[in-house]
């Protein structure tokens, strides 16, 4: 009896399906190995290695399925799986930017923005994820409340502008998020600077308690931490009242608009705005006028996370159009079918010449466009563009959309 | 070899459902955990699957994305199901009208399907496609000769109707009967059963991702916006 207790658990740990749903798993069988998805992913276009592509990751993640599941595995019990497969099958995964171009134009459907992560999650169960620094990120989030491995207290002092007042308590409440707070600042100066301008009273968390939203944990497959991390969040915003979170992080927004709710236990106690969308009413009603000119060519740039993560295509571009003077051009992919910049799926961390070569892909195309300014809206994609354009020979302005709205509204007075 | 080839066809028959059964034994095992994302809302199944009928019918996500590809899929695909419609007569007695009506339409599909299997590899050669499934090509190679040894049956070696459909009629009602002594109907046959180990799973599932991606597009402006 004993023995059958301690046989059981043994048997379900070698299972690859542990972490799955069984949408997942359906997901996992409807690949037809056509291949059209090679098209547009960005890690294929930097490195054009086929062993690394979606439905090869796919092809491989059955066979593990079928080695340990399968009749063969059922009869005569699982196969055991080479050590240097599963290592590079794992690389392969987190070679990743998890961007879903792949999902977006696959011929079945398959939401591989979503499959990606939770295959991930079964790597780091097997001790085989996540890669490199990725694997600090727990411990560091749990020391300093950010994968930047910072102090609170520069979270938000190097950059939010004195003049702009925050209440102790109010309907609307701003995230900063860690990104934009230590590697893309003008980004989130520029979310204050819009927030102050538009005049509605606004709350935030003290920087000590405004800690990671958890979006590099479940993207690497690091799970543990979730839930706690969101009821922390979660609670802390609704003490003060808050009926509306904003946020500028398209990563951020996705985890907490799909996510927070399943890590939380219920429907959260307020809304998830993205940033843009607040900007876009307030110029609508009145609230933000922006007067000031700019005869610029602007091409926008989706983030992944905030187009084919959440949805948010329109606003930002609304935003754009509404600044007198300015011009607003188009990549060839663009909204729901954008390309990622490189920045995503927190390969950037481990990946760092693919990440350079896929930004310097999106700076191309801006600039045999003709732009004047790149315009992004995703503090990753920022950071990681802005490094791309080191030491290249072509050259472009790169602006948030918020940090441009920011310039604006200093630029014309209060 | 009329008998061998009776076992294996019970052998295949057997295999097929094993692995049907295992497959859905691994999804409901994996029903029980918590499903980690949260379903969109507002978009039901059924208003998804009236949005997906023409990326049921007409596979319209693979026009999207390779207009040249889908032309020899989708012909392929259309053409195999009057394949199978017009052989249903030899596995139903006595045979629905409605499968006597798609005879004709069955011959003319299974000339499409075996021309529309070239096309595929032809334009999966030139195109060069960066990513190879030699199990895919296996299998278009299996379904080309088994179209191949049926247009040569329909054409030039015509077997004898009734032995072909005792014999079938045979295998189904565990009475098993002779084979019938015609080389490409033996080799038509067996193909067909080596084929069925190699059916891709994806014809099975794919539908439903289909479906569940439609409902996905269609509830991704509620994510992040009122209704």
């Amino acid at each position: 009896m004993s023995n059958k207790r301690e046989r059981k658990p043994a048997r379900d740990d070698l299972s690859f399906t542990k972490e799955l749903s069984p949408l997942h798993l359906i997901e996992l069988d409807a690949c037809t190995q056509c291949g059209e998805c090679l098209k547009y992913c960005p890690v294929q276009d930097v490195t054009g290695n086929p062993l690394i592509s979606p439905p090869e990751k796919i092809r491989v993640f059955r066979e593990f399925i079928k080695a340990t599941e399968g009749l063969k595995a059922r009869l005569f019990g699982p196969g055991a799986i080479d050590r240097r497969l599963l290592e590079d099958f794992s690389k392969a995964l987190y070679e990743c930017t998890t961007c879903g171009a792949c999902g977006q134009h696959c011929a079945v459907g398959i939401f591989t923005q979503r499959l990606w992560p939770m295959l991930r999650k079964e790597m780091v169960r097997r001790g085989l994820g996540p890669i490199g620094p990725q694997a600090e990120l727990p411990k560091v989030i749990a020391d300093t409340g950010n994968p930047y491995n910072k102090p609170a207290e520069e979270r938000f002092a190097p950059w939010f502008p004195e003049h702009v007042k925050v209440s102790e308590r109010a309907d609307i409440a701003y995230y900063a998020g860690c990104t934009g707070a230590y590697e893309a600042t003008p980004m989130v100066k520029g979310d204050a600077v819009v927030l102050g301008a538009i005049g509605e009273p606004f709350t935030m968390l003290p920087p000590a308690e405004e800690v990671c939203c958890g979006f590099p944990l479940f993207i690497t497959g690091q799970h543990d931490m979730l839930e706690d991390l969101t009821r922390r969040l979660v609670e802390s915003y609704k003490a003060r009242g808050v009926r509306t979170l904003l946020c500028s992080c398209p990563c951020c927004v996705n985890i907490m608009s799909r996510d927070w709710p399943v890590f939380y236990g219920k429907e959260l106690p307020f809304k998830i705005r993205h940033i843009t969308q607040f900007v876009e009413d307030a110029m609508k009603s009145g609230k933000l006028r922006i007067r000031k000119e700019l005869r610029e060519r602007l091409i926008y740039h989706d983030p992944c996370y905030l187009s084919r993560g959440v949805g948010i295509m329109e606003e930002p571009r609304a935003i754009l159009r509404g600044i007198p003077g300015a011009e607003l051009l188009e990549f060839d992919r663009n909204r729901l079918k954008s390309r990622c910049c490189g920045a995503g799926g927190a390969a950037r961390k481990v990946f760092h010449d693919n990440a350079i070569a896929m930004g310097r892909l999106t700076i191309d195309e801006a600039v045999d466009k003709g732009a004047d300014r790149l315009i992004l809206s995703c503090p990753a994609c920022y950071a990681k563009v802005n490094e791309a354009m080191q030491g290249y020979d072509r050259q472009i302005r790169i602006t948030d959309i918020m940090e441009l709205l920011g310039d604006l509204v200093e630029k014309q007075g209060l | 070899m009329g008998m061998l080839l009776v076992i294996i066809a019970y052998l295949v028959y057997t295999a097929f459902w094993v692995r049907i059964s295992l497959h859905t034994l691994i999804w409901l095992k994996s029903a029980r955990r918590l499903i980690s994302y949260r379903p969109v809302s507002g978009v039901t199944p059924l208003s998804a699957f009236g949005g997906s009928v023409l990326d049921l019918l007409f596979f319209r996500r693979l026009f999207e994305s390779n207009k040249v590809l889908w032309l020899g899929s989708w012909a392929f695909h259309v053409s195999f199901l009057f394949v199978i419609l017009r052989h249903l007569k030899y596995f139903l007695n006595p045979v629905p009208g409605c499968i006597s009506c798609v005879q004709p339409l069955g011959i003319v599909a299974g000339y499409i399907l075996t021309f529309s299997l070239l096309y595929v590899v032809a334009v999966r050669l030139t195109a060069r496609t960066k990513y190879v499934s030699y199990q895919n090509y296996f299998v278009l190679g299996l379904l080309f000769f088994i179209g191949a040894s049926g247009l040569t049956m329909r054409n030039f070696f015509k077997p004898d109707l009734i032995d072909v459909k005792n014999f079938v009629m045979g295998i189904i009602a565990f009475r098993p009967s002779a084979l019938p002594g015609n080389f490409f109907f033996v080799l038509h046959f067996s193909l067909a059963l080596l084929l069925i180990p190699y059916i891709p799973f994806h014809i099975f599932t794919a539908p439903f991702i289909t479906i569940e991606a439609r409902r996905r597009q269609q509830g991704l402006d509620l994510v992040m916006h009122d209704e």
